[in-house]
């Protein structure tokens, strides 16, 4: 239904005359809540739309697409061999950094704008703002950036910005099975001559649904009645068990 | 088949925890423990978060052990009394063990801190089992029956407080039980494990307990200590996964009976010699990661 949807949008899209579109850029993605349920193995959104302007040819015009997640902290360790044995050893919080960071676009970046925009728009790995509180030794940052990339959290062009016809484009954002629940940014921009001349913010939720999600909230809520009803659940599972499996 | 874990917060591939349930029952069935200590580091090593690997192979344990238990009592092979004894160590154990795990925790080295405790435990109580068991053998196999005595008196005997545990056929302190409970109680929180790999051979060469009802009340201790850690760690920790628990223990059922047919046939001593050959491979395991220089330097946490 969703894939039926977005393609009928496409259509009207490719249908509508250039003057209709009255602003430079025009996206949409192909929904706007991520579900997470008891089969969630990850998701992918499709953000889609049109420019007012040719994007292919002779038009210097380009697409970045940036999808932030929630903001979290996070300890990145270092181990550390005491008497032979591996530890964590020290380490460093970021207290803020984004959960989940994908960017895509056209051309890479730092072709597209000059390093002020990107650091504003917060472009690249290099322009995350990663504030750690102690350590202020580089190596803890690059681990971070590593680890998160390892995850599929934090993605750099990890999907093209593909482009149909002249004035259509389209980029997939992938979410890995770890994602984190709440809000997320996508923004949309369309940089000409080293600057920003339009932009579109887009929002999508990720959240729980069905059983993972009373689950969680169960277990969050009220941890004392999750606990009793663990202990009911796996005591009549394990005699449920022995009634069925009975051999004899 | 992926499924997802709401408390783990990841997908894990459904077939996989319940073959390893299977296998874990199976081995608990045979040898009468709860298989917590295979358990967790299995599902630390498929990349189950470690706090959510302990205490949801607590909860497994429970109900693993529960159906165990029902087939020892059906033969009267618990000792109910003494069964009591263990767990009133237990509970104070068990919760004084959750906190500990809360603290690790917050420090980040839940997961060393745990591997460490595999390692120590696991390698003293098997290298003892496998040695018992192989003299037993090498007595049996020179045809000297040993002239057994029932246990032998040492300076526990001494202690005060001496109660009578009929079914066990023995008269002694209750010191020595409340002790092994709470002892086994602590590690059970911090390992996940039920505790019947250490508390059967403590129960046979530090209480004297017959071995024909050791199984039994080892079961009843683990099924009640592991109910309370279950509580403790969803309670303070916020780490069982019941999902996780679930599959684990569809497998585990089923592969506990068959496990149970099958020990029925083993005689006591080979039984305790290939139980103890399992832990120590364990041991070495883990040992060997704890050692091996890490495939990355760095890891991730979230800040608490």
């Amino acid at each position: 239904m969703k894939a039926l949807a977005c393609a009928l949008m496409l259509i009207g899209l490719l249908m509508a005359p250039a003057a209709v579109v009255a602003a430079p850029i025009t996206a949409e993605l192909s929904t706007d809540r991520v579900e997470i349920s008891t089969g969630f193995t990850g998701a992918s959104v499709l953000v889609f739309g049109a420019t007012q302007n040719p994007l292919s040819g002779e038009s210097a015009e380009d697409l970045i697409i940036v999808a932030t997640g929630p903001t979290q902290g996070v300890v990145v360790r270092r181990k550390i061999n005491v008497l032979g044995i591996w530890l964590n050893g020290p380490s460093t919080r970021f207290p803020e950094v984004p959960g989940f960071y994908a960017l895509a676009a056209t051309r890479r970046v730092w072709e597209i704008l000059p390093e002020e925009e990107r650091r504003q728009y917060r472009l690249g790995f290099d322009n995350l703002r990663l504030r750690s509180e102690d350590n202020r030794n580089p190596s803890f940052r690059a681990a971070l950036l590593e680890l998160k990339q390892n995850d599929g959290r934090w993605q750099e062009y990890a999907a093209p910005v593909s482009r149909a016809g002249e004035r259509l484009f389209s980029a997939r954002i992938a979410f890995p099975a770890t994602v984190q629940t709440g809000d997320y940014q996508i923004e949309v921009l369309l940089a000409r001559e080293n600057r920003v001349i339009a932009r579109q913010e887009l929002s999508l939720r990720v959240e729980r649904v069905g059983t993972a999600a009373d689950i969680a909230s169960l277990a969050r809520g009220q941890p004392l009645l999750y606990g009793l009803l663990c202990i009911v659940l796996a005591a009549l599972a394990g005699w449920l068990g022995s009634v069925l499996f009975r051999r004899n | 088949m992926q499924v997802y874990l709401p408390i783990a917060e990841m997908s894990v591939d459904a077939l996989l925890l319940l073959g390893i349930g299977f296998g874990v029952g199976w081995l608990s069935g045979l040898f009468g423990v709860g298989g917590g200590f295979l358990l967790t580091p299995l599902l630390m090593l498929i990349g189950i978060p470690s706090a959510v690997a302990v205490a949801s192979a607590a909860n497994q344990t429970l109900g693993a052990s529960i159906s165990g238990l029902i087939a020892q009592w059906r033969r009267g092979n618990v000792d109910w009394r003494m069964g009591l004894t263990l767990f009133a160590g237990g509970l104070l154990g068990s919760a004084l063990g959750v906190q500990i795990f809360a603290l690790l925790k917050r420090w980040g080295q839940v997961d060393v801190a745990v591997s460490l405790f595999y390692v120590v435990i696991l390698g003293i109580v098997g290298a003892l089992m496998v040695r018992e068991s192989v003299t037993a053998l090498l007595r049996r196999r020179r045809g000297a029956a040993p002239r057994r005595k029932l246990h032998e008196h040492t300076w526990l005997h001494g202690l005060p407080y001496k109660m009578r545990f009929r079914d066990s056929r023995l008269y002694i302190s209750v010191i020595p039980p409340l002790a092994i409970g709470f002892g086994i109680g602590l590690l059970s929180a911090i390992m996940g494990v039920g505790g019947g790999f250490m508390l059967v051979p403590a129960m046979i060469y530090i209480l004297g307990m017959p071995t024909a009802i050791v199984i039994g009340t080892s079961l009843f201790q683990v099924v009640f200590v592991s109910a309370n850690v279950t509580l403790l760690q969803a309670w303070q920790v916020g780490s069982v996964d019941i999902v996780l628990t679930l599959l684990l223990l569809a497998g585990g059922v089923a592969g506990a009976q068959f496990g149970a047919a099958m020990g029925t046939k083993l005689r006591g001593e080979e039984t305790r010699a290939l139980l103890g050959l399992l832990v120590l491979s364990v041991a070495f395991g883990l040992a060997w990661n704890l050692v091996q220089t890490p495939s990355r330097a760095f890891t991730l946490g979230p800040l608490s």
